[in-house]
């Protein structure tokens, strides 16, 4: 990955990230070290705070997603990206289990989204 | 007003809805929910794709439909990936598309960036006087509460105006108008701002679970009664996974809340109203 030109390597962003704070290391390890080789970009809670408080406004957030689309993911996020594809949802429910979800705490029925819908907006099928 | 639960609240946790709805409803707010409405996107889609903007899109274009010009959100994750949406919609040529793709779907949806977004803190937030008045009784409790982190960064795009993105007060507020004490905790005093860690689950569930420890460990150490969250990722860690992170430490578990079933705690609203089964008084 290119280290960004704008990053003055100040190490803000590390103070503030959680995952370095259990002993992962994400996108910001290489940001404060661009020679780091063991960090992951798929390591991040998504809490924004190192994108908030970069003193030169880099698009960390943007740049990680970016290095995602071209690194293999971790079963989690592959599991849970095909279920979306399968349903539009990140979670798997029939309508007929929703319909029992809704109706036993009192809430009005909720119809699933069209079962073309992700292939529409997203361009993939579900093989994909 | 249109309400938007997303995939987790809507399947897992329809408690957190029916206290939000009690609690809105002694407002005077009644939110249609988003029929056929589909995953905003964000983080999973989006780790794979940049089209993934067009879900969080046909999601607001749905909500226009239904003529409503505000979407209430109870996630941070969702509220933060609908306003991301909206805002790339002032590229001419990301809008241009998206209307393509939405045509397909259905020829009466469109592309829209005048939708608003509000997460149920920020709703609740506005209304503040209005639920001072409605408050019946003074909640003797300690409570260690998580800000969801979604709903105030990046502070330029979804934050919300006067509120420090790193250190939001709206949350500690609606906590105080109950008369719980909003304790700070952590090494710092500053845990309420730190993550809970869930997100990481999908790629790291050791680090994770370390993380939510991490936060259970503070909460115990400062003599909280319940941990209170106003995103169902949040939750999902801090509550449903304490049995994995807490298996060697049983005497740090601890009973967590959703916000609207606090506040609706205090207004005199009953356990069944607010999806509470947990007995704290």
């Amino acid at each position: 990955m290119k280290h960004p030109a704008a990053c003055i390597q100040c190490g803000d962003c590390v103070e503030v990230c959680p995952v370095e704070k259990v002993g992962g290391h994400a996108i910001v390890t290489f940001l404060a070290d661009p020679d780091a080789a063991d960090y992951s970009v798929w390591l991040c809670t998504i809490c924004w705070r190192c994108h908030q408080v970069c003193p030169t406004g880099v698009d960390i957030y943007g740049l990680m997603m970016e290095r995602r689309r071209h690194e293999a993911a971790p079963g989690g996020y592959q599991t849970a990206f095909e279920r979306v594809l399968r349903s539009g949802l990140a979670l798997p429910i029939s309508q007929e289990e929703l319909d029992q979800v809704r109706a036993a705490w009192g809430l009005e029925p909720v119809e699933l989204p069209p079962a073309d819908l992700v292939h529409i907006l997203l361009h993939k099928s579900p093989s994909e | 007003m249109a309400l938007y639960p997303g995939c987790l609240i809507l399947q897992r946790m329809p408690k957190y809805e029916q206290a939000a709805r009690a609690v809105l409803g002694e407002l005077g707010i009644a939110p249609q929910i988003v029929q056929e409405a589909a995953c905003c996107g964000a983080p999973v889609v989006e780790s794979f794709t940049a089209d993934w903007v067009h879900l969080s899109i046909y999601n607001l274009a749905l909500v226009e439909r239904m003529g409503c010009d505000t979407v209430v959100t109870l996630c941070g994750s969702c509220t933060n990936a609908l306003i991301r949406a909206s805002h790339a919609l002032q590229d001419a040529d990301l809008r241009t598309e998206a209307n393509r793709r939405l045509q397909r779907v259905s020829p009466d949806l469109m592309a829209t960036d005048t939708v608003t977004v509000k997460h149920l803190v920020r709703l609740l937030a506005e209304r503040e006087g209005e639920l001072r008045a409605r408050m019946v009784r003074q909640l003797p409790l300690r409570v260690a509460l998580t800000n969801p982190c979604q709903v105030f960064r990046p502070g330029d795009v979804v934050g919300i105006e006067g509120e420090d993105p790193m250190h939001p007060q709206a949350m500690r507020r609606l906590v105080e108008l109950t008369g719980a004490q909003a304790v700070e905790y952590g090494e710092s005093g500053d845990a309420e701002n730190e993550c809970c860690g869930a997100t990481l689950y999908l790629a790291a569930p050791k680090l994770s679970l370390a993380a939510g420890r991490r936060k259970l460990e503070a909460t115990h150490r400062c003599s909280a009664d319940l941990l209170l969250q106003g995103c169902g990722n949040s939750q999902l860690l801090l509550r449903n996974f304490q049995s994995a992170f807490l298996r060697d430490a049983p005497d740090l578990h601890q009973p967590a809340l959703f916000l609207p079933q606090l506040l609706g705690l205090a207004m005199g609203l009953p356990k069944e109203a607010l999806g509470l089964r947990e007995n704290l008084l």
